[in-house]
């Protein structure tokens, strides 16, 4: 496409329609409209339901809530094109091209755009919000108990800040790669020009951008006191910041089931020609069943914050003992929600770090159908091991046995990743670039990880680390030492494709180290507390832990400022680094062998898939993944 | 067939220049490869079991039932148990790293690895490894999850109540037929709000809460359990060491979740009986006063 018909597309895109309302709405007008229609439900809660004694507060928190998230995506623009047809109005080419993004320049990125990767590179911002949002409140944990009687935070302020760290950082690790890299990349990856349904894509991100205020207003109106898992009764006990949690939560689930459906349909009818299933790369393989798992555990947490939110507002008991619920039945659905989650978090970066492993080793997938059915396997066995974290409750004590069986069964599909992870570097042309480092770090965390893991699963010893800081210094293993660090490694290996830049490698290094170093001293502080036995989220502690815990602070902060000078080089390079060539790496899969920046539709001819990308060391004509036909009308589609 | 697209530049193919060029080389290479990683994977191999049999019984402390003994056995058996296969990963990552030749070099490596897409040998043998390994994981954790679940005729009964931020420990009148004919006699009840036992005398503990979750876990027993509201969860064990420790809320309680925890000893038989015929006056301190002497 030439300079000058992209200029003509562009002023006929720009000059239809322009000035309706429609082609004004960004970021700016989402806040204005999620802040107006939040302040008139405040007010007409405040004068009709408020008087009620027991729920009056709640329910115009509720209200409240509601008019925040409909007011937000309304102004941003989340429905406009739902609220077209039901007025009787088609999307003209125009109005599709315009919400494609075309001609917008950078304005788009603030804006609800359907070209998945400008939603991509949008989560890939979020994710940095979130991310430091969470890590500032880590710190400010830290700091809490860098002394055994810090009275830095109130016990108010310690809970509210343990519990909203917590859901901050999960939510931010959900997304962190089934959002800008699912987004960005993984449609490139099987050649398709974009995701399945562009307009729920650009749904998505907006609805999880609405989703973030609310977490943060559980600050300015008490705080949440229980933690991120927010067990009943304790969190029906809690004042509306609660509700609050409760919205950002039901928010949040309608965005991933939006996303993981998106994704899901995406494989499964946008493929190139030749891309058949078990060409696919590993990474569209890891989002799928990522996918898949979230859309069967996400449902549950819906549900739970329901019933929550009913507790609150309207009286209900769920959750209340007192009144014929149980506590246990929140414990139940949560987990049951929680540990799928917990692979719905950590596959995709898995997927991930395995094309990293794989072009860094300029080696083949070892046993990549292995992965495959291991990543299946896992997401399968973890859907039956969510009782693992009610051990101690009391709940269903003659389970003990099976949950431990499955949460040990579990241990095999993981120990084959590893497997195939050793396989693919085994004897490898090593070239230790950025993300290989964070490939390294990666298989020693996960390592640390998962052995401390099966001490968990193991009832008798269970009945000691439980609720203590071993817990916490085990899943902090496997999702930040883990998933976090390999989706870091995806970060750094995708970097170039999605902003058109090289990273500074140099800056990027000491970044590594600071992380590397400052991970490791400060859970392996807090694995000491567990074995001595520290409990877990408590503001204070007895003096017999001080020690570990100054080791343990001091670490943290060396990590936090490992990930600032990280933040540092991701900003400083995507601002002025070295223009990266369309292939830095010499990869093989489809998104390296497209243009950077990557056009509109993303390929400008045909893409034909003639084997896996997987082809290094072998024959020539095995070593391509796909041919690139010439033919003409390439790129005058249909469009989405 | 070419494109102008395709940027990668078709690598020399491992064969041409190993196989190919110079038979023989190829297994003469990869034995000098796998002696390389045994090497690593036997150092960390015996470094892990030791830190297993040695480091556990420093990091934990010491425990005053079969329970928490088990707990600090568990740790012990599965680091020694987990030791080689974390091994093998780890030396096979460092003996790629230090095998390395392109380490930071700007462009990819002129030479592609040998590609190999899977060994039945090996991936077969994994399999078998973990499977073996999961079972006797399973079957260790089963064995010794049943031999706690063995209930005394007789045990000292010990009513346990959690509430915001306060463990009150109440002692029914009772009196525990022990073996070898003698008796331990609680002829009052006594409500305390610090943990006594006597050593030696299998105890059930009565778990239960006034308002929300808390989680009842005397650390140095190896026992745990929550104290939810309306539910009464049993837990048992044979304190056999004498010692202090703290009984601490492992489940975040609210505002005061840290300060929730009490004194708790295990003590000989007649110690006990004094105890208990001192009567709970004044023992048991009101939530008021607690949080009172906290803020």
């Amino acid at each position: 496409m030439t300079t000058t018909q992209e200029r003509r597309l562009e002023d006929t895109v720009l000059g239809s329609a322009a000035g309706r309302f429609y082609r004004h709405q960004n970021f700016g007008t989402g806040l204005l409209g999620g802040v107006g229609l939040g302040f008139l439900l405040w007010l007409l809660g405040e004068y009709t339901v408020n008087n009620n004694p027991n729920y009056g507060t709640d329910m115009v928190v509720t209200l409240t809530m509601l008019g925040w998230v409909i007011g937000f995506n309304l102004g941003v623009g989340t429905f406009n094109a739902v609220l077209h047809w039901i007025l009787g109005h088609d999307q003209t080419k125009e109005d599709e091209l315009y919400a494609a993004g075309v001609g917008q320049g950078k304005s788009r990125y603030w804006k609800y755009c359907t070209d998945h990767k400008v939603v991509g590179t949008q989560y890939l911002i979020l994710v940095f919000v979130l991310f430091f949002i969470g890590g500032t409140l880590a710190m400010m944990i830290r700091t809490q108990l860098l002394t055994p009687n810090s009275s830095f935070l109130s016990p108010q302020t310690y809970n509210a800040i343990v519990s909203i760290h917590g859901m901050t950082m999960i939510i931010a690790t959900i997304i962190m790669v089934s959002g800008p890299f699912a987004n960005f990349i993984m449609p490139i990856m099987i050649g398709a020009k974009d995701m399945a349904f562009p307009r729920l894509n650009a749904m998505s991100i907006w609805v999880i951008v609405s989703a973030v205020p609310p977490l943060m207003a559980t600050f300015f109106v008490g705080g949440v006191n229980a933690g991120w898992t927010t067990y009943a009764p304790l969190s029906v006990q809690d004042g509306p910041a609660m509700v609050c949690f409760a919205f950002t939560i039901i928010t949040f689930v309608v965005s991933v089931t939006v996303a993981g459906i998106n994704t899901l349909i995406t494989v499964l009818t946008m493929r190139a020609p030749g891309m058949t299933f078990s060409r696919m790369p590993v990474f569209v393989w890891a989002s799928v069943i990522g996918g898949a798992l979230g859309l069967y555990a996400m449902p549950a947490f819906l549900l739970d914050m329901t019933m929550m939110v009913s507790d609150h507002a309207t009286g209900t008991s769920f959750f209340v003992s007192a009144q014929g619920g149980s506590g246990w039945l929140w414990e139940n659905v949560f987990w049951i929600m929680g540990h799928p989650e917990v692979y719905v978090i950590l596959i995709p970066p898995v997927g991930a770090l395995m094309e990293v492993l794989s072009t860094f080793s300029r080696k083949p997938m070892f046993a990549y159908k292995m992965i495959i059915g291991a990543m299946i396997g896992i997401a399968g066995l973890s859907i039956m091991v969510w009782a693992h974290h009610m051990f101690t409750t009391g709940w269903a004590p003659d389970l003990a046995g099976p949950f431990m069986l499955t949460t040990e069964l579990i241990s095999i599909p993981t120990g084959i990743i590893f497997l195939c992870a050793i396989g693919t570097m085994w004897r490898g042309s090593n070239w230790v670039r950025l993300p290989m480092y964070f490939g390294f770090l990666f298989i020693w965390n996960f390592i640390v990880g998962g052995v401390t893991g099966i001490y968990l699963s193991d009832v008798p010893a269970d009945d000691y680390f439980h609720g203590n800081m071993f817990v916490t210094a085990h899943f902090h293993y496997t999702l930040l030492g883990g998933a976090m660090i390999a989706a870091t490694a995806g970060l750094c290996y995708w970097f170039p494709k999605v902003t058109g830049r090289m990273l500074d490698e140099k800056t990027g290094r000491a970044a590594f180290w600071l992380i590397a170093i400052g991970f490791q001293v400060t859970y392996l502080a807090q694995f000491y507390e567990g074995f001595k036995g520290m409990p877990r989220r408590v503001a204070n502690y007895d003096p017999i832990f001080a020690p570990e815990n100054v080791v343990s602070s001091i670490g943290a902060y060396v990590l936090m400022a490992g990930w600032i000078v990280l933040l540092y080089a991701l900003v400083s390079s995507w601002r002025s680094g070295s223009i990266a060539p369309a292939n830095p790496w010499s990869a093989k899969s489809l998104e390296w062998q497209t243009l950077t920046p990557v056009p509109l539709e993303n390929f400008l001819e045909d893409v034909t898939v003639v084997n896996d990308p997987y082809g290094y060391g072998e024959r020539a004509e095995l070593q391509v993944h796909a041919v690139f036909g010439s033919t003409s009308d390439a790129h005058h589609g249909e469009g989405h | 067939m070419s494109s102008n697209h395709n940027h990668g530049i078709h690598h020399a193919t491992y064969q041409s220049i190993d196989e190919e060029v110079a038979p023989g080389l190829h297994k003469q290479l990869h034995r000098q490869h796998v002696r390389g990683t045994l090497y690593v994977w036997a150092l960390l191999t015996v470094g892990g079991i030791l830190a297993g049999l040695y480091l556990t019984p420093i990091l934990m402390p010491h425990m005053n039932s079969p329970e928490g003994r088990a707990a600090i056995e568990t740790v012990k058996v599965f680091t020694v148990a987990a030791a080689p296969v974390a091994a093998l990963v780890c030396a096979v990552a460092i003996y790629s790293l230090i095998n390395s030749r392109h380490r930071s070099h700007l462009d990819s490596p002129p030479v592609d690895g040998p590609p190999l897409r899977g060994n039945a040998l090996a991936s077969g043998t994994w399999l078998v490894v973990s499977t073996l390994l999961v079972v006797f994981l399973l079957f260790w954790g089963l064995t010794e999850w049943a031999s706690q679940q063995v209930v005394h005729a007789d045990a000292l009964q010990v009513n346990v109540t959690g509430q915001q931020w306060l463990w009150t420990y109440s002692y029914p009148a009772q009196t525990v037929i022990l073996p070898g004919a003698k008796t331990l006699t609680v002829p009052k009840a006594v409500d305390a709000t610090t943990l006594n036992l006597p050593i030696n005398v299998p105890v059930q503990f009565n778990v239960t809460s006034k308002d929300v979750t808390h989680g009842f876990w005397p650390t140095q027993l190896g026992i745990q359990g929550d104290a939810n509201p309306g539910v009464n969860d049993v837990l048992r064990t044979t304190p056999d060491h004498l010692g202090k420790f703290q009984v601490r809320c492992s489940q975040i309680c609210g505002l005061y979740h840290a300060y929730m925890y009490t004194q708790a000893s295990v003590i000989p038989d007649s110690a006990f009986t004094a105890w208990i015929a001192q009567g709970d006056a004044g023992r048991v301190l009101t939530s008021a006063k607690i949080t009172g002497g906290v803020r």
